[in-house]
């Protein structure tokens, strides 16, 4: 096969060369505040290339929904007995769980413990995942067109996902909670001790800055603190799985087992209110009387 | 003809990259199509075509990625246009060759690039060679090597690259 020349003239070259390298030089001269207007012009680009994206992702969205179904049935049968086993054993403890939601309702009240509900946010699909190997990333199937900005933060219903970094008109990236260049203010729940949560190089997370004298134990749940962040306080991010207590060091670290696998996302919510409420106002303490 | 050929292979590899290459990743590092297109186009089309598709390429994969714009475009585009720079000096370039020097250049670029996205302190040099680098470099030796004879093995490569250069 020939391929067809219809290469521009040798000056018409030259010219689109030095305009080439005029935008390479610019890049690295222009400071990094200037350079998002560089991300603003992509969005159209960002735009056309979602299109094939999410063409890709629904192809492989079924491909993978016939696997599952039809081709991957191996040990379906020893799975489904384990299954109707552990289907017992729920019944059992969701008797139970109806007693003590029972209670939760009425305490619930009690407290005037509804304004809990999350603040605004919107529903989106992973389709996709870092176009590198560098940092942990999802893209989702919503940008700056559906309201979603940097900073924002993404979860489920099972915990954090991450926060959103860099958006398209129809996309967002959002860098796990498991990548290390992530930073994310949590509290472990019993002992009330705050720290800084980041990723680590293994896929887990790691709680750092955690007072000398917490008695943070294995087992202890982490919450966000909502201090910074896009986060409302007491969404889960991970259970302690081991403390690191080096000597002469000012802090404890714990090791942490993120609540969600970063694997097998598919859906999540991103939270879009930039006021979150404060303690006070979602836990109804009365105002003062002037 | 050839706008469109560089758009198609621009607006193609995103999603094959975001989609589909995270299923074949070994070890979690999965190769770099940016890059393999990058040095193709550079190496059979000249320095200019190499430049401007890996520039083109890197901003529109930064897009989806939480790697900063300018690192990632400067870098494809300077793969592109020194591929373009190599392909000038060679006559005949058999798959083998093409295959240890894309190793050699992805090791390069590869061990540029954590002092350029300025990661955590966790990602230590090391890390990175280790973990990313090294298995990225055989990967996107593999892949391009593939590519290009198959390309060979359709097209005079050799009579492009000429014409390129005239």
């Amino acid at each position: 096969m020939r391929m067809v020349n219809l290469r521009a003239p040798y000056s018409a070259r030259r010219v689109v060369f030095v305009l080439a390298v005029i935008l390479v030089l610019g890049f690295l001269l222009l400071p990094s505040q200037l350079q998002s207007g560089f991300q603003y012009i992509g969005s159209p680009l960002g735009w056309i290339i979602s299109w094939p994206l999410q063409v890709v992702a629904g192809i492989h969205d079924r491909i993978a929904d016939v696997w599952g179904r039809y081709v991957a049935l191996q040990g379906v049968e020893e799975e489904n007995q384990q299954l109707k086993r552990e289907l017992d054993l729920l019944k059992e403890q969701n008797g139970q769980l109806r007693e003590a939601s029972v209670a939760t309702e009425r305490l619930s009240a009690l407290l005037e413990f509804k304004k809990q509900a999350l603040p605004a946010s919107v529903a989106a699909q992973v389709i996709g995942r870092d176009t590198g190997n560098w940092y942990k990333t999802i893209i989702l199937n919503k940008g700056a067109s559906d309201g979603l900005q940097s900073d924002q933060g993404v979860i489920t219903p099972a915990g954090v996902v991450g926060r959103v970094v860099k958006t398209t008109a129809s996309t967002a990236v959002v860098l796990l909670v498991t990548d290390p260049n992530n930073a994310i203010a949590g509290l472990i729940q019993r002992t009330r001790d705050e720290g800084i949560v980041e990723g680590t190089t293994q896929g887990q997370a790691r709680l750092k800055y955690i007072p000398l004298l917490s008695n943070a134990r294995p087992g202890d749940h982490v919450v966000t603190s909502g201090l910074v962040g896009g986060f409302p306080r007491g969404i889960p991010i991970g259970t302690i799985i081991r403390i690191d207590k080096e000597e002469e060091a000012l802090f404890q670290s714990a090791e942490l087992s993120p609540e969600i696998d970063p694997n097998r996302v598919e859906e999540v919510l991103v939270i879009q209110s930039p006021s979150l409420p404060t303690e006070g106002e979602r836990l109804g303490v009365p105002k003062l009387k002037p | 003809m050839k706008a469109l050929l560089y758009f198609i292979v621009i607006v193609g590899v995103v999603p094959i990259q975001s989609v589909l290459l995270s299923h074949i990743s070994l070890w979690d590092v999965k190769p770099d199509l940016g890059f393999v297109a990058a040095c193709l186009v550079g190496l059979i089309a000249g320095e200019l075509d190499g430049l401007l598709v890996g520039l083109a390429l890197g901003w529109a994969m930064s897009l989806f990625s939480a790697q900063d714009l300018m690192s990632g475009t400067i870098i494809k585009g300077a793969v592109g246009f020194v591929a373009g720079l190599a392909g000038r000096q060679v006559v005949y370039l058999s798959p083998v060759v093409f295959v240890a020097g894309l190793l050699v250049v992805s090791c390069l670029v590869g061990l540029i690039t954590p002092f350029v996205l300025k990661l955590s302190v966790q990602q230590d040099w090391w890390w990175a060679v280790w973990t990313i680098v090294l298995p990225q470099a055989c990967l996107d030796a593999v892949i391009g090597g593939a590519i290009y004879w198959l390309m060979r093995s359709r097209m005079n490569i050799e009579q492009l690259m000429s014409e390129s250069r005239m």
